[in-house]
């Protein structure tokens, strides 16, 4: 991917929650983190502990089974623990109530699937999380069409998902997940349905973002190669961190 | 995007499932539109002959069930004449009588002579005579659909009876019937010296409200005046029953509709489960993906409430003319539709709120899970 619009990405993301470069705060701190399913049947999480810095690249690889996924949607709030300690930007997710403005303000999900929404267009998805924020309807669009100039989409903006390719839908996810400018973005093997010349174009995407704009990116994922892009990567087994 | 157009879109995501609900509500909605237009026509045919032209009230039989039972002896006339403010009294007998393919052909029987009563205004020809002359004057809309003229002859009860004149009331169940003279009437109806009703003009300085108490007062066991149509319904149990009647139809529709919309929004919100969760995701409020649920169930009621409006009003005009026609005029009041449109967007909101509680309060992680 080249890169003609540089002018504009410096927009994408950056905001006062995570302008500065790389600090010492950490913008995850989990401390013995238990989840089970199934009335406890299952154990998805065994007293995990773990600590992320603000605009580090962390990938999570480990076994299938292993509660990688259940992690991320811990910190991203879609679910919550049994026991033990999470904090994410400064909040507690296990104390605090209504997380849907954490979600929207702090959060940005991808998934393995793209996940978009069949009879929305692709500029019409992208707008989707911004209901939430304070927004004009206007300005909502300025922010999409900006997005999907950035994953460049641009020529694309009134298709509708089915009628784009695996990797063009992923990147509609990426714009998605930036819209109402994250501080973290979770991503859930983004490149797991992908081929893996797709996957590197969407991995490139991933890693510039965090480069440029500073953001936090967290990223699950089965294969080590993708793995060994990030500053660091953390084996999940049973659960837990191994160290 | 507004969040309102997103509302507007998912409705429409399955098509025929949101046509199916959409007819099903509309139906009972036509139902309820089709019954108000008939209803107030009803009503407003009635209280056109309680009022007839000048006068001022009626005077019908005490506990009669319907206006058309109401059978008076014709002495009350005179008596009612002499109540004071009374400037006069005139009897009336209505009947009705299957003639020329009309099962509904009013005839009124009146003294000739006390005709202004009644706003009538004989447009060919002359009025009948009174007594027992065999004569009869008949109506605009009579006369075009019996084909029949002045000089021409109306058979009732077997007799022949010469038309002497056309009028016109603007009323449309006088204008398809005839008048002729009282003495006639009750000869053909078999009920001598009764009237159905009597018509009541007071003196121009008199009070309704006080000539009416007088009346009551006197004569109250026998007879009841009718000075509104409230005072009707509260005699009149056949118009009682048909207010009753839409009442319970009404109902059912509700029911009926919100089940539908029910089924319709539970489907919709199933099949949505994933998406519902990567709303979740990315921040809906719980508030918001219950708005929008119970929004998508509201535009689909809404639809309904349009669909069914002119379905009840085509069903009117297609089968008025089968069978009723000269006897209900339709009347198309804005209340009739406002009604139908409440009751739409009660179905709505009844109908969708279950499902879009149900959505909003599913947790995104076993929504996004789902297959
Ligand atoms: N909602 C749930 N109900 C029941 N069990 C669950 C649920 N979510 C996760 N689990 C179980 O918890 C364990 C951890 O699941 P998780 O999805 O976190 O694994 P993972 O590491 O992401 O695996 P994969 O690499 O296959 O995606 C598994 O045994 C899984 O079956
Ligand atoms: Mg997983």
């Amino acid at each position: 991917m080249n890169n003609q619009n540089k002018d504009q990405n410096a927009e994408i993301i950056s905001n006062n929650k995570s302008s500065d470069k790389k600090t010492s705060k950490n913008i995850v701190e989990i401390k013995n983190l238990k989840k089970s399913f199934d009335h406890g049947k299952i154990t998805a999480l065994n007293g995990l502990n773990l600590e992320i810095k603000e605009g580090e690249f962390v990938s999570i690889i480990g076994p299938s089974g292993s509660g990688k996924s259940t992690l991320l949607n811990m910190i991203g709030a879609l679910d919550k623990a049994d026991v033990g300690d999470i904090t994410v930007s400064g909040i507690d997710l296990i104390r605090k109530k209504d997380l849907s403005d954490f979600r929207s303000q702090e959060i940005g999900f991808i998934f393995q699937l793209h996940n978009l929404i069949p009879n929305l267009s692709v500029l019409e998805n992208v707008e989707v999380p911004m209901f939430e924020s304070k927004i004009s309807g206007k300005e909502m669009r300025k922010r999409a069409l900006e997005l999907l100039d950035y994953v460049e989409l641009s020529d694309k903006i009134k298709r509708k998902p089915t009628e784009l390719s695996g990797g063009e839908r992923q990147r509609v996810a990426i714009a998605r997940a930036l819209a109402n400018k994250p501080s973290i973005i979770l991503a859930d093997e983004p490149t797991g349905s992908l081929d893996s010349k797709t996957g590197q174009v969407i991995l490139q995407r991933l890693k510039e973002l965090h480069e440029k704009e500073n953001v936090t990116l967290i990223m699950v994922t089965h294969d080590m190669n993708v793995a060994s892009l990030a500053d660091r990567t953390i084996e999940v087994l049973d659960g837990q961190v191994q160290n | 995007m507004s969040f309102f157009s997103l509302i507007l879109k998912n409705p429409f995501r399955n098509k025929t499932r949101s046509a199916l609900a959409i007819v099903g509500i509309a139906i009972g909605i036509a139902t309820i539109v089709a019954l108000g237009i008939i209803t107030d026509g009803l009503k407003t045919s009635t209280e056109e002959t309680l009022k007839a032209g000048g006068s001022d009230f009626s005077v019908v039989e005490s506990n009669v069930s319907d206006m058309f039972l109401s059978k008076i002896d014709e002495s009350y006339i005179n008596k009612i004449k002499s109540v004071n403010g009374v400037e006069d009294a005139v009897g009336v007998l209505t009947a009705i009588q299957p003639i020329g393919g009309n099962p509904y052909f009013v005839l009124i029987g009146i003294d000739p002579n006390k005709l202004d009563i009644s706003n009538i205004k004989i447009t060919k020809g002359k009025s009948f005579s009174n007594g027992s002359a065999k004569e009869v004057i008949i109506g605009k809309v009579a006369s075009e659909k019996l084909n029949k003229t002045i000089g021409d002859t109306l058979t009732l009860s077997q007799k022949k009876y010469k038309i002497t004149g056309i009028f016109e009331t603007g009323d449309l169940q006088q204008d398809g019937g005839a008048f002729l003279s009282l003495e006639n009437l009750q000869d053909i109806e078999d009920k001598p010296d009764k009237v159905t009703m009597i018509y009541v003009k007071i003196k121009k300085d008199a009070n309704v409200d006080e000539v009416t108490k007088a009346i009551e007062d006197k004569y109250g066991n026998d007879v009841t005046t009718i000075a509104s149509l409230e005072d009707l319904q509260s005699v009149d149990q056949g118009l009682n029953t048909i207010d009753t009647a839409s009442w319970a139809i009404s109902i059912l529709a509700i029911v009926i509709g919100g089940i539908g919309v029910i089924n319709t929004m539970i489907m919709s919100v199933f099949e949505r489960t994933r998406e519902i969760g990567v709303l979740k995701a990315v921040g809906w409020k719980n508030r918001r993906i219950l708005g929008m649920i119970l929004g998508e169930s509201i535009v689909l009621t809404l639809v309904a409430g349009i669909v069914g409006s002119i379905m009840g009003v085509l069903a009117i005009q297609i089968l008025l003319p089968l069978g009723m026609e000269g006897f209900i005029k339709p009347v198309y009041s804005s209340d009739v539709f406002i009604r139908g449109f409440l009751v739409a967007l009660i179905v709505g909101l009844i109908g969708g709120f279950y499902p879009a509680y149900r959505a909003s309060k599913l947790p995104p992680t076993e929504a996004l899970r789902y297959e």
